[in-house]
């Protein structure tokens, strides 16, 4: 029943995303764009968390790293989107590279050491302003625009996003179920007998670290164009937990886990924001009620009552 | 030039001063109950607000920091028993929880107190500025905060190694069930040193807030900065804390005067020496 009800559930979810632009205006389509670009950067963080079973809270520094190189050569030295893009991605990337030595670390310490490794990017964002422009930024990013593909409006933009998130989707699907993935699942589960077997371990994190970076950068570029200017705010720390929270609330090691958190944390932002002024507080609630009561997020609520459904059925 | 640089190097102490204040907490809670609390950083934001206002109403300085870091216990003392006693040994989900803990703090933080920066008003002898010899000029508050940590560090150091206490604590960051076996309430002995890692964040806050200021942000700027110390020293460590806060202090203090944009860079600095090097820290051991 499962797989039977998985490809006409991924058709109509397909049809829904494609027409919704047309149904839903021109608010949706721009918070639902926002929420495709935050659920990629959750599911550059669950690569680490879901599979390999490392929890990084730098993330967002990959992903403004990179918003900033587009955003700077862009806005800056007038330099086209089909060499501006990718060299954000290339920064992020790059960035990933040297944060990546973090793999040496496990558990708390790795916790830890990525959130300084995070506060660090903030604070040069933040004071860097000769080249940063400080807590103001980098605005007036133009739409992107390569040769054939040239996007005018918010609608062609986010056919734009959702195009790339489902080809990212389906790469990353490759990725899990690919011996590389296997020997992360493995690696989490027994670092030691992994070892043994004769895998290097530390290769592999280091790898899933760097490929992890890249997909956050790639998140980047799709924030900057959508955004349309770039902060500090993009490298600060909540931006690197909200993506985690986001994976754990809609369900690490999945796929569609971190887009379902995305959109809830998102939907849940914009609506709480609108008539209660203590949001972060809210925010805060949601991590705590997180922890203590859905620690395997909404995949996982589904998949348990799925089990009583159908033990209910059979039995 | 070299003025300026013996004016840093006393910066760099009297930051190390606060730095240690703080990170000693974190690592003793770690050390022993294997706890991450990110909520540190907002215990010494809510720590020095409570400290201010005391502060402004009866004008001693002394009260502020008993209250300050009286308040946090009381609420540290809950958070410790109704939410994080709740993830067991899960870091991932205690880290989680008190991220959350700490934005719901910081947020009614900045709805009692505002956004602007505040300045816990010291007492008049600690105001103005002192003589040092050769002539130098320095704030004679930074200079009492050196002394001040040197006397908590000692004070910690001596309960840590001399007394009954620190040794059934030193017991039980060996190894907890053995302590428990020999028929010691280690429950107890968690409250007491989480009560005690609250009471020196939120004293930090006060004692911060007087040269610092207080601000929405200012939780988690220092918590990263308490973090590298821990990080370098190596979790768990007394010692390991105080060598760290010392080398991080220092480093930053250099740090703001010769390269100012990028005085968060060099935190990355002994960071990533210590990745390559010592992945555990100076004083870390293997877990």
């Amino acid at each position: 029943m499962r797989n039977a009800l998985r490809v006409p559930l991924a058709l109509a979810a397909l049809a829904v995303a494609v027409l919704l632009p047309v149904a839903a205006g021109p608010f949706w389509t721009g918070l639902l764009t926002q929420m495709y670009v935050f659920g990629l950067l959750a599911l550059s963080v669950d690569l680490l968390l879901g599979h390999a079973g490392l929890f990084s809270l730098c993330h967002a520094s990959f992903f403004a790293v990179s918003a900033y190189t587009t955003a700077i050569l862009q806005v800056r030295h007038a330099v086209p989107t089909a060499l501006a893009a990718p060299a954000g991605l290339l920064a992020g990337t790059l960035l990933g590279l040297v944060f990546g030595f973090a793999v040496r670390t496990r558990g708390v310490y790795f916790i830890l050491i990525t959130i300084a490794f995070g506060y660090v990017v903030w604070g040069v964002a933040h004071r860097w302003s000769s080249f940063t422009g400080g807590d103001n930024g980098v605005t007036n990013v133009p739409f992107p625009d390569v040769g054939a593909v040239r996007v005018e409006s918010h609608t062609e933009y986010y056919y734009l996003v959702l195009a790339v998130v489902l080809l990212c989707a389906l790469g990353y699907r490759l990725l899990v179920a690919s011996p590389f993935g296997l020997t992360l699942r493995g690696i989490r589960a027994s670092e030691t007998r992994m070892r043994s077997l004769g895998y290097h371990s530390g290769l592999h994190l280091y790898a899933a670290f760097v490929v992890s970076a890249a997909l956050a950068s790639l998140a980047g570029v799709l924030y900057v164009y959508y955004n349309r200017f770039v902060n500090p705010v993009a490298a600060s720390f909540p931006i690197s937990v909200e993506a985690a929270l986001m994976a754990i609330i809609g369900g690490t090691g999945t796929i569609v886990g971190p887009f379902i958190g995305s959109m809830i944390i998102l939907w849940l932002r914009n609506w709480v924001s609108s008539f209660f002024e203590l949001y972060a507080s809210v925010m805060g609630l949601v991590f705590i009620a997180a922890v203590l009561w859905a620690p395997q997020g909404v995949v996982g609520l589904v998949g348990r009552l799925r089990a009583r459904l159908a033990g209910a059925g059979s039995g | 030039m070299t003025s300026s640089a013996i004016l840093q190097a006393i910066n760099g102490t009297s930051l190390a001063a606060l730095l240690f204040l703080l990170a000693s907490g974190f690592t003793l809670t770690f050390g022993l109950m294997r706890v991450v609390n990110m909520a540190h950083g907002a215990y010494y934001l809510l720590g020095g607000y409570i400290g201010l206002t005391i502060a402004e109403r009866t004008g001693s300085f002394a009260l502020a920091i008993v209250g300050g870091g009286a308040a946090v216990v009381a609420l540290g003392y809950l958070i410790d028993r109704f939410l994080i006693r709740h993830t067991g040994e899960n870091h991932l989900a205690q880290v989680l929880l008190t991220v959350g803990v700490a934005f719901v703090i910081g947020d009614v933080s900045l709805a009692i107190w505002g956004g602007d920066s505040l300045k816990v008003p010291t007492p008049v002898f600690l105001r103005g500025a002192m003589e040092l010899p050769g002539g130098l000029v320095y704030p004679r508050y930074r200079f009492v905060l050196i002394l001040f940590g040197v006397c908590v560090g000692a004070a910690l150091w001596l309960l840590y190694r001399k007394t009954q206490i620190g040794a059934v604590v030193r017991a039980g960051v060996d190894d907890r069930e053995q302590v428990s076996a020999t028929g010691i309430n280690v429950d107890r002995l968690f409250v007491l040193v989480s009560a005690l890692a609250s009471f020196l964040a939120g004293m930090a806050g006060v004692v911060g807030g007087a040269f610092l200021t207080l601000y929405p942000g200012a939780d988690w700027e220092i918590l990263v900065v308490a973090l590298v110390v821990v990080i370098v020293g190596g979790l768990g460590s007394l010692g390991g804390a105080m060598l760290g806060a010392l080398i991080v202090g220092l480093l930053d203090a250099y740090g703001r005067w010769l390269l100012p944009e990028f005085s968060y860079f060099v935190l990355f600095g002994p960071m990533a020496v210590l990745l390559l090097v010592r992945p555990r820290g100076i004083f870390g051991r293997e877990s």
